[in-house]
């Protein structure tokens, strides 16, 4: 079993600091999401752990190996890090028979991966003709090259149509119940809680959680539950007797912030007041997200900052 | 997922697999391929056109070195070494393809010698092959003037000349990894040879000697114009290569990809 160990890793660019002495395991056997708005040190940490980029300080390793003392490492770790690395003058094909030839993966396998990630049809077209989309599926046809135990995946959905979305969650599930490593970065929070069984959060270069996703959602967010009523206002009242404001959505439900279901049941059936509906609202992973990070001021306030400068890295 | 062999445990030599997917990178984009071609294409092409023309009229300059007169065409395949040389390393650094190729060859040292390897072999291939070609094309043309290979130091000529070639193929090379960019090696390198081949031309001194295309260009002379001998004179150019592809490997090795 091959787990990604991230130890006390910094990484310097000149005056600033991209990643800040972070630490964290992925372990196999699950999907891990790896979360963070744009310049938080998602992809610089993938490069350490690549051995692409030099650490400033602290270690990152797969498996306790540092990736340039494997001797043919697409035969351990399979990464996408950039979906337009692939040269425009080249075709898929000849670009991963380059990097299968050079880690001796047989060539029958390049047509095996192309199949798989449903560029056959288009393997000897050059990558200048491809869409996002389809340099997307290259990326990760190379990511799966070398039947590797870890896999390490920055973006993945970028581009991709609603089939392509779906093929890469189903991918990522697979990867993970074959007792694989799955590192997965990502902005969009919706997408991420599809697939993801862990979740690792940066923000500023530093981790602000490595927690189960479901331990996640829970721990940042409120309960909430939505309930409908003949007369709405009169247990509106009720509920606002009790401490619990009430807010009236556009369709006459009302969502009632901070109880559970059970509490806004005792209270209508106290007041005599026929409930129609009363749900418990599951807290999404992107508002959980936005609870953690809300407090940087660097992500409310200067988002454009921070774009330019994951363009630059 | 299944054809894929388990990981090595022993390791096994790495090289002859680096090589042979440099070639494969070599030869599947097209500007890198083009440029391969053009120094053997370019230059027949030369030849053909001039030898017939004025070849005879050039020959009958006083004081004209017939040798060196054979190889005029060898000015445009420079050129294109230079090309090949820059394009087969610049297309690695656009949009993190190194990035790519340091993640299938982690060992940098072994990345480099291999992509090094791959350029100075056919720059060295195509530029033999090139040499004799132009050589026996041109001669054809000559008529009186004609001479052959058994004309004191034609074999050398050819031989050296091929090398040279190879030897530019690896300077821009190193020059490109410095300047990680195959535009600003061309910008550099190609006004550089056409300044110092046509407009300091025959005025000799001796720091112009020492350039890498004038001192290796020395090889293609049976009487060399200045104190350096033909070999000496390719010595000093592989020294210009040797020493660019040493700095491109000084800033390849430390370098965030």
């Amino acid at each position: 079993m091959t787990s990604i160990h991230v130890q006390d890793l910094t990484k310097d660019y000149g005056a600033r600091r991209a990643v800040d002495g972070l630490t964290f395991t992925v372990r196999p056997g699950q999907v891990t999401g790896f979360l963070g708005p744009n310049g938080a040190g998602k992809s610089t940490t993938m490069r350490m752990v690549l051995g692409t980029d030099t650490p400033t300080s602290g270690t990152a390793t797969v498996g306790d190996l540092d990736y340039r003392s494997i001797p043919e490492p697409l035969r351990v770790v399979g990464a996408l890090l950039d979906a337009g690395a692939a040269h425009g003058s080249r075709t898929a094909r000849n670009h991963l028979l380059a990097l299968a030839t050079a880690n001796r993966i047989p060539a029958a396998r390049v047509d095996e991966v192309l199949e798989e990630a449903g560029l056959a049809e288009v393997a000897r077209h050059r990558v200048r003709t491809y869409s996002l989309g389809m340099r997307q599926r290259l990326g990760i046809a190379a990511a799966l090259l070398g039947d590797p135990q870890v896999v390490m995946l920055d973006e993945p959905s970028n581009g991709l149509d609603p089939e392509g979305i779906i093929w890469i969650r189903e991918l990522l599930r697979r990867l993970a119940a074959e007792g694989r490593t799955v590192l997965v970065s990502s902005h969009l929070m919706n997408e991420t809680a599809t697939f993801a069984d862990q979740l690792v959060v940066l923000g500023r270069g530093r981790l602000l959680a490595d927690t189960p996703m479901r331990d996640f959602i829970d721990a940042h967010s409120n309960p909430r539950v939505r309930v409908r009523a003949l007369e709405s206002s009169r247990l509106e009242a009720a509920l606002t007797r009790a401490g619990h404001p009430t807010e009236r959505a556009d369709d006459g439900r009302l969502l009632v912030e901070g109880v559970r279901a059970e509490q806004v049941g005792a209270i209508a059936a106290r007041e005599g007041v026929p409930v129609l509906e009363l749900a418990d609202q599951e807290g999404s992973l992107e508002k959980a997200y936005c609870a953690l990070t809300a407090d940087d001021a660097e992500f409310a306030a200067r988002p454009a900052t921070a774009g330019r400068r994951e363009a630059r890295t | 997922m299944s054809t894929a062999a388990e990981p090595t445990t022993s390791p096994r030599p790495a090289a002859p697999a680096v090589i042979r997917s440099e070639w494969i990178k070599v030869r599947s984009v097209r500007a890198s391929l083009i440029s391969l071609v053009c120094i053997v294409a370019v230059t027949l092409t030369v030849t053909l056109l001039v030898f017939p023309t004025v070849g005879q009229a050039e020959a009958d300059n006083p004081g004209a070195d017939l040798l060196f007169n054979a190889f005029y065409a060898l000015n445009f395949a420079q050129i294109a070494a230079i090309c090949f040389g820059a394009t087969a390393v610049s297309s690695e650094y656009r949009d993190g393809a190194l990035r790519v190729s340091l993640s299938a060859v982690p060992r940098r040292g072994l990345l480099y010698a291999s992509k090094m390897t791959v350029i100075g072999a056919l720059g060295i291939a195509a530029g033999i092959l090139t040499a004799y070609a132009s050589f026996a094309v041109g001669q054809a043309f000559m008529g009186e003037y004609a001479i052959g290979l058994d004309e004191p130091g034609a074999l050398r000529a050819c031989t050296g000349g091929g090398i040279y070639l190879g030897l530019m193929a690896l300077f821009a090379a190193g020059v490109t990894v410095l300047l990680r960019s195959g535009a600003g090696t061309l910008g550099l390198l190609i006004p550089f040879t056409l300044i110092v081949s046509f407009v300091i031309g025959d005025m000799s001194s001796t720091a112009a000697d020492l350039l890498p295309d004038r001192a290796g260009q020395v090889v293609l002379y049976q009487d060399a114009p200045s104190g350096i001998g033909p070999w000496q004179g390719l010595g000093i150019s592989a020294l210009w290569a040797l020493a660019a592809v040493l700095a491109g490997w000084w800033a390849f090795r430390r370098r965030d990809a």
